[in-house]
């Protein structure tokens, strides 16, 4: 079975995040990047299916600026068998990646492409659904788990207290929902064995893909607001069941969580 | 001259990061008050390679070079020193040791085992009365047809209550100049077995396993036998040698933990209307430790690129160890203050670090013993048994 995952490149969620002086952009400067959470759990998705059959490829493709490599190399040394590197600027359009990501799949065929559900910087959803559609392949939304089954790939999807079964015939792309398999670790040895890889370079043009096609343009930032200081009831505001009362009543007409 | 990490550096040092805040941190204090080896914790770390280091490949090992070997070090010393001390003596002075005087057979029989935590090693040096004066040790091994006798008692053996595998030291020759005269040998439990009475009580290192090794008529094989005859001091220098790295990029973690805590903690806490960090007296103090830690990794770093070209490194080497040990020491006590009476207390992590970073002044070579082999090397001139 040859799967695929497209990974995009994100600050660490650990990184606190600061708007730039212009208003429209992020401070990169100090930020440690790495596979967006989502992707990452979609990468430990395929690799397990290649620990339950090691005949399995995962390749790992990327569209992004340089520093995106690190995230193919990351996704190598979980275990991933090769990773490609599509060439853009700094914030390439959703859609101008997906387009990327089309042409790349038309080439290495795989029999499942698995996305993240959502990259966790800017939380669009958009690459997966939209790479299906170009595809004109079927698509399955926060997928938990799949297998290869009778002439096809069965998939899981989490529902509201349960889960659905599908199946695909063909070849279909899913988003991954987080799972209780936690992405495993890379290992020294898997360092070691992806520093020995090459990762081809691919421009947008050599794909055929206009770069500067649909550009979203961010207009402004803001950080959310600052949360006020917590209110104390005391209690010689009254007696236990008047601060009682009173804190229902905040609870109700202030905070509305009543 | 160039500072940058490699990506491969910088990827190996993300991944003990990550699995040293993930998996080791956060259970260091209940295992620091339980005084409870850390057993489960290397169990998954030795999957992910780290208990093989810089062993070359053929023998399990992984085959990392010397500064990724320190940042896996430093990210786990940074976590919990007594995980890191785990470490140390399992690559460090017994992986390493066999690696460079073990025979081909030796090598086979223990470093894969060992790099894959099959098999846990301590390392056996230190007496009841005798400790830097290591060659006066007492052990002996007297010859016996084709084994050895060995009888005698080891003191604050690291690792030996857990241990399948030790690396000893014991007296071959009573006529023999003190230095000449000891043998190393290895030990598997399993057929050479020893006695382990548990140390308890100890300041800090409180979930590293620490205890004494006894030694009745246990006979040893000579296969078992590592290195020459008589070349046993020699071979505990040379362990001690890598063993020192390997506690000063441990020292350069706790530092740096010590640093992270206190900036947390100076940019939270008010006094007077504003965070601590706001007073130029705290401010100082945060200064003081970047400085040390910065300072200290560097010697370190320097020490490790010296063993990269596989050059002597015995003076950069104790360098590195004794600046990062007193540096920990320095910024685990400027931490507790700046954490003021929570520091003195185990909500906050800074007190396990001072207590921890004790011993990096005394282990492998107290810190009075790095200045004599400093001083040595500057002087030509050896003070230690002078
Ligand atoms: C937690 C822990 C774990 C340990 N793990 C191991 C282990 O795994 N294997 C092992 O073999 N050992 C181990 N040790 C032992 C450690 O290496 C020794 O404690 C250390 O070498 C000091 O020896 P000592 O305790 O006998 O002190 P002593 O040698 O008695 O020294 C006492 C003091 O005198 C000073 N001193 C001694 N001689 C001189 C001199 N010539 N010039 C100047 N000052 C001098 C010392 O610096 C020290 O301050 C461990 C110790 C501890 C506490």
């Amino acid at each position: 079975m040859k799967l695929l995952v497209p990974l995009k490149q994100v600050p660490d969620s650990t990184m606190r995040i600061k708007v730039a002086p212009d208003g429209k952009s992020i401070v990169t400067e100090g930020i440690t990047w790495s596979i967006s959470p989502y992707d990452e759990y979609a990468v430990e998705m395929a690799l397990e299916q290649k620990d339950a059959d090691p005949s399995t490829t995962v390749s790992v493709v990327t569209v992004g600026p340089v520093r995106a490599k690190d995230a193919l190399r990351a996704a190598l040394a979980m275990g991933c068998d090769d990773g490609t590197f599509v060439t853009s600027d700094e914030n390439a359009a959703p859609l101008v990646v997906a387009r990327a990501l089309a042409k790349f799949v038309e080439q290495k065929q795989p029999d499942l492409v698995l996305c993240g559900r959502q990259a966790s910087d800017d939380d669009q959803g958009f690459v997966g659904p939209a790479l299906a559609t170009i595809l004109g392949w079927p698509h399955v939304a926060t997928v938990t788990k799949f297998a290869p089954a009778d002439g096809g790939i069965e998939i899981w999807r989490e529902v509201e207290g349960g889960h659905e079964v599908w199946k695909a015939s063909g070849p279909a792309l899913v988003t991954v929902q987080k799972s209780d398999k936690e992405p495993r670790y890379a290992s020294l040895p898997g360092i070691m064995k992806a520093k020995k890889k090459e990762l081809p370079e691919l421009a947008l043009s050599s794909l055929g893909v206009d770069a500067a096609a649909p550009k979203i343009e961010v207009v402004k930032m803001e950080t959310p607001p600052q949360r006020g200081g917590g209110k104390i009831l005391k209690a010689a505001d009254g007696d236990a069941a008047s601060v009682a009362a009173e804190l229902v009543r905040l609870l109700r007409d202030e905070a509305k969580v009543l | 001259m160039d500072f940058d990490l490699t990506p491969e550096q910088e990827q190996i040092r993300k991944l003990a990061k990550d699995f040293a805040d993930r998996e080791i941190a956060p259970g260091a204090r209940e295992r620091d008050r339980e005084q409870r080896f850390p057993a489960e914790i290397l169990a998954k770390m030795a999957p992910l390679g780290f208990l093989g280091g810089p062993v070359p490949e053929q023998y399990g090992g992984m085959g990392i070079d010397y500064i990724s070997h320190a940042l896996i070090t430093e990210e786990v010393g940074r976590a919990d020193s007594s995980v890191r001390t785990t470490l140390s003596v399992q690559i460090s002075l017994v992986e390493l040791t066999i690696l460079k005087f073990g025979t081909p057979k030796q090598k086979q029989a223990w470093l894969p085992r060992l790099c894959r935590g099959e098999v846990i090693g301590c390392f056996g040096l230190t007496e009841p009365a005798s400790g830097t004066d290591a060659a006066a040790l007492q052990t002996t091994a007297i010859k016996d047809g084709d084994d050895w006798i060995i009888n005698g008692r080891k003191m604050w053996i690291s690792n030996g209550g857990v241990s399948q595998l030790a690396l000893i030291f014991a007296r071959t020759d009573a006529k023999a100049p003190k230095t000449k005269g000891i043998t190393a040998f290895l030990l598997s439990r399993e057929h050479q077995p020893y006695g382990s009475p548990p140390i308890h009580g100890k300041l800090g290192l409180r979930s590293s396993d620490t205890s004494e090794l006894v030694f009745e008529d246990v006979r040893v094989p000579d296969s078992m036998r590592l290195g020459e005859l008589g070349q046993g001091f020699a071979i505990a220098m040379a362990a001690l040698d890598s063993g020192r790295y390997s506690v000063a990029a441990g020292a350069v973690g706790v530092a740096q933990a010590c640093l992270d805590a206190s900036v947390s903690y100076a940019t939270q806490r008010q006094t007077f209307g504003k965070p601590i960090a706001a007073h130029q007296l705290v401010q100082e103090m945060l200064a003081d430790m970047t400085v040390e830690t910065e300072a200290a990794r560097l010697l370190v770093w320097r020490a490790g690129a010296v063993k990269n070209k596989g050059l002597p490194s015995t003076r950069e080497t104790s360098i590195a160890k004794l600046y990062a040990a007193e540096a920990a020491q320095r910024c685990a006590d400027m931490a507790i203050q700046i954490h003021g009476g929570y520091g003195f207390s185990d909500e906050f992590p800074v007190e396990r670090y001072w207590r921890d970073a004790r011993v990096n002044r005394l282990y492998e070579g107290t810190t009075q013993i790095q200045k004599l082999i400093i001083g040595r090397a500057i002087t030509g001139i050896d003070a230690v048994a002078g």
